[in-house]
């Protein structure tokens, strides 16, 4: 992968591709800005004195939620790469029948929040459970969904599409031609999968792997739903109390931040920017022939939809057809301009993280410095910070503390406003699209820059008429990711929204917070379905020909 | 079913028998409303009042609102008007009913309109901690007395003057910060194809040591409510008893769910024996499977007896105070409490007006003698279950 070394004028002209003091500055601010709710973390903290501090971190609970957690994030991280890289591959390399309806397939389970999700999977299979009934006189016993195993499960079905929407756009990226050079050497294509393919998507699978590996660690429901004792399961038990349960919530939330250092630490050392790219841009055609397998192939994908889609959408119409007044009972219905500011929301605070996303993971794809790998990494930190606890640091800033160093009219304006909600949710996902989009940018061939430079184009538009274009795949990615994720958060949503704007999602947990799973039922498939819908034009709009 | 055996809790003969035989009492199931709500879901008695009663806007319908009467209590229309607008934290809010009592409300006044805002009641409360004397919120609105407190134990909510507060007994509102709006009992569900109510202790403190409910209890040590109910039991019974207790219960084999309406479902599914949950959680399950195998049982003068609040409190920063007021007297109406009681199965605040089902009276019930303020020290509770590892 080797470029000719003999375009010394080209080669310069790359020099002068580091990087310029706007994109860094820019980059340092959006890390700036992202990491500012932490401040009120080290003030929430500071009340705590240090005894007690050391006795809650060092006392029996605080070790063992320690290793739960981080036992937890690397068996599902493991599970979703297992999972999604080869379902990206089918969908983009091979001749599998219907690769647009199993592309938006694999990537839908995104949608489903984890209280639904989990919710189900202890209605199916837990102890009395609808389909642990309907196998038992087949003698099929099922193991106890709680626990590790069913936690562990459940989260790998739902944050795999991480690992598949990441690896998906770095094998868009790649250059085809590359694979048919291996295969005229005669190398079978899992060797040149393992040869060629590999190192260039590795970029595109770490960066899925950590956005997993960090959602398991900061996600509320599952665990506290499956009945495993990690962080959040603590911090919102935390929280639940008042006085030094808002301290000890915030330490907790401190060592979660810790830990997730580490892991962004662990993560810079095993991904790489050693497939730093020289490909050209992707060719379209199908590359893998399946043969007879195209069927076999299918089915997997399909098994796999069955237990991530069919599964929970068929437990919630189960509990709509039950409903009666204990589960459906309850207040105002459910009014489809619910669903609308959901989209609105999510399409809002794609567009503007991907914004943010592009200067930071511009800047980290093409600069080796120290000081740009800290820039990127120190965006991951509030996409592992619980919802609730950076809703309730904006409450504080936005409020209390911005009327007293502002003025009471900013407050109001800027309090429970939309952009609020907007920025906290760039807070929590931006890590989506930077991951997505650096490794879009480490695929660009810095040769077709040069190339462009050499024939006169400036800087900026050599960016704008050959990077661009190049890296669409990844932003296109990152803004699928935030939608979708954003369209399902709960936690800070519920928190900062603007007084009246009800979306999906807080309607659900109105009605489910009271038990009336019944009227859950219609809002969540509304959920999953409007964002599979969204995901159509999101997902076409790479360069899928199928 | 032994007949013996209702002798503690007649008062609940009437749920228990329409289940199992079909012989519905006044004010009890009744199998025919079953029938017509059938599996179909059609969501027969979710709204609608009964025709023909004055209550007919506020009062629920369905199997457990039917055969009740005029009630007492001061009627909306003694009131001063609602006139203004509000600002409302809901902490909880009962799936939406909360606002459709709201929405009510706006209806009956045209110069009243509100703003709603709903989290959970730690997160409500944290959220008005945070936002001190810049809240934008003129009442908060919880179902838990532990939330409200906290907020008032912040010094940031304005005493409510007595025409308030006085028709709600005092326990209800202990410093005058808060009022309650309706009352939760902790109860024991319990599958009565399993057990007879006999065969649950009177007092909460024998449970671990009962042979019938061995490896047949569940509980959801991280819902408030069970929290609220340890907090009382170490505030009655001392933190060592209490340990002991949840150890025992460990012991015992109990399961954990992670609501108690699950615990609820849980035992009328026959999954459980028996359970700890709100009162009100049986009565919805039974609301919508009359026939499941579920009653409920009461403890006695213990911390199994708690009856936590849902109530309302005034914020000291509002610009609002005087409407605030009267709009916490309208909580506190004939037709609000008798929609607490028919919507939401709660126990009123105004000792005129029962509550539905054939449920016992406060006074009936024997509450231990606590102050409902203390439910908001749960961090002791905390650490205390954590030791244990319950959490």
């Amino acid at each position: 992968m080797v470029s000719d070394g003999g375009f010394g004028r080209v080669r310069r002209l790359l020099d002068d591709d580091e990087p310029g003091t706007a994109v860094v500055v820019l980059a340092a601010a959006v890390a700036a800005a992202v990491l500012s709710p932490l401040v009120w973390l080290l003030v929430g903290a500071s009340s705590l004195d240090a005894d007690a501090a050391v006795s809650l971190l060092t006392s029996g609970t605080a070790t063992t939620v320690l290793v739960n957690s981080l036992v937890l994030a690397a068996v599902v991280t493991a599970a979703s790469v297992v999972l999604g890289v080869p379902l990206a591959v089918l969908t983009v390399q091979t001749d599998l029948p219907f690769r647009r309806l199993w592309t938006v397939l694999a990537a839908l389970p995104l949608v489903v929040p984890s209280y639904i999700g989990a919710f189900a999977y202890v209605s199916a299979f837990g102890p009395s459970g609808a389909l642990a009934d309907l196998l038992a006189p087949l003698g099929i016993g099922i193991p106890t969904v709680y626990g590790l195993g069913g936690t562990a499960l459940v989260l790998t079905l739902f944050t795999y599409p991480y690992v598949f929407l990441t690896t998906r756009a770095s094998l868009l990226s790649f250059d085809a031609t590359q694979l048919e050079a291996a295969r005229t050497l005669n190398h079978t294509y899992p060797e040149a999968f393992r040869r060629v393919i590999l190192p260039q998507i590795a970029p595109g699978v770490t960066a899925g792997a950590l956005l997993v590996a960090l959602y398991t660690i900061s996600d509320f429901g599952t665990p506290a739903i499956m009945r495993y004792d990690v962080f959040t399961r603590v911090i919102y038990v935390e929280l639940n109390s008042f006085g030094v349960g808002r301290a000890n919530a915030t330490l907790l939330s401190m060592q979660l931040l810790a830990v997730t250092a580490l892991i962004l630490a662990l993560e810079s050392r095993v991904g790489g920017d050693a497939a730093a790219g020289y490909g050209t841009p992707s060719s379209v055609e199908t590359v893998v022939s399946l043969g007879r397998f195209r069927w076999v192939a299918a089915a997997a994908a399909g098994g796999v939809s069955l237990f991530t889609l069919a599964l929970p959408v068929g437990i919630l119409g189960m509990w709509l057809v039950r409903s009666g007044p204990g589960y459906g009972g309850g207040g105002l219905a459910f009014h489809p301009a619910f669903a609308a500011n959901s989209v609105y929301a999510a399409a809002l605070t794609a567009g503007v993280t991907v914004l943010f996303a592009l200067p930071v993971a511009y800047y980290a794809g093409r600069s080796e410095s120290a000081f740009a790998a800290l820039v990127e990494r120190a965006t991951y930190l509030g996409y592992a910070m619980p919802g609730v606890v950076l809703g309730l640091a904006l409450v504080f800033f936005s409020s209390q503390w911005l009327r007293d160093a502002v003025g009471p009219t900013a407050a109001q304006l800027v309090y429970q406003s939309l952009p609020l909600l907007v920025f906290a949710y760039v807070v929590r996902f931006l890590p989506q699209a930077v991951g997505s989009t650096r490794s879009s940018v480490l695929g660009v061939d810095r040769d077709l820059i040069g190339a462009a430079r050499l024939l006169g184009a400036s800087p900026r538009r050599a960016f704008r008429r050959v990077t661009l274009p190049l890296i669409s795949p990844g932003l296109l990615a990152g803004a699928a990711l935030v939608f979708l994720t954003t369209m399902k958060e709960l936690d800070t949503t519920l928190i900062l929204h603007p007084t009246g704007f009800t979306t999906i999602v807080t309607y659900i947990w109105r009605v489910q917070e009271a038990g009336y799973y019944g009227r859950a039922a219609l809002p969540a498939l509304v959920l999953i379905a409007v964002s599979g819908l969204s995901m159509i034009p999101l997902l076409s709009g790479g360069r899928d020909d199928a | 079913m032994t007949e013996r055996r209702y002798g503690r809790r007649r008062v609940l003969a009437g749920l228990g028998a329409a289940g199992l035989s079909g012989l519905a009492g006044c004010g009890g199931f009744t199998p025919e409303q079953n029938e017509a709500t059938g599996t179909d879901g059609a969501g027969n008695g979710t709204v609608g009042g009964t025709a023909g009663d004055s209550f007919g806007e506020f009062r629920g319908s369905g199997p457990l609102a039917e055969g009740r009467g005029d009630v007492g209590g001061t009627a909306i229309a003694d009131l001063p008007d609602l006139s203004g607008e509000l600002t409302i934290y809901l902490g909880g809010g009962e799936g939406g009913l909360y606002r459709d009592l709201l929405a009510r409300f706006e209806g009956m006044y045209d110069d009243f309109s509100y703003n709603a805002r709903e989290s959970g009641t730690s997160d409500a409360a944290n959220t008005l901690i945070n936002e001190g004397s810049a809240t934008p919120a003129d009442v908060f609105w919880s179902v838990d007395a532990g939330s409200l407190a906290a907020v008032a134990n912040r010094g940031l909510t304005a005493k409510l003057p007595s025409n308030v507060v006085d028709p709600v007994p005092d326990e209800f509102h202990p410093d005058d910060q808060w009022v309650g709006t309706a009352g939760r009992a902790r109860a024991v569900p319990y599958n009565t194809s399993a057990l007879s109510g006999g065969d649950v202790p009177d007092s909460v403190m024998e449970f671990p040591n009962s042979e019938a409910l061995a490896n047949a209890m569940g509980w959801a040590p991280t819902y408030g409510a069970f929290q609220a109910f340890v907090t009382a039991m170490r505030l009655i019974e001392g933190a060592d008893a209490t340990r002991q207790w949840l150890r025992g219960m460990l012991d015992a084999g109990v399961s954990e769910y992670n609501n108690e309406f699950l615990v609820s479902n849980a035992v009328a599914d026959g999954e459980l024996d028996a359970g700890f949950a709100n009162h009100y959680y049986a009565l919805r399950v039974k609301a919508s499977r009359p026939n499941a195998p579920l009653d409920l049982a009461f403890t006695s003068g213990d911390a199994g007896a708690l009856i936590n609040a849902a109530g309302a409190e005034v914020l000291s920063a509002s610009g609002n105070q005087e409407l605030a007021f009267t709009f916490v007297r309208h909580l506190l109406s004939a037709e609000a409490q008798e929609f607490f009681a028919t919507r939401t199965y709660a126990y009123p605040m105004i000792p005129d007006i029962p509550p539905v089902g054939g449920l016992p009276t406060i006074d009936e019930l024997n509450p231990p003698s606590i102050d409902l303020s203390r439910l908001s020290e749960i961090q002791p509770t905390l650490e205390l279950m954590r030791d244990v590892g319950v959490l």
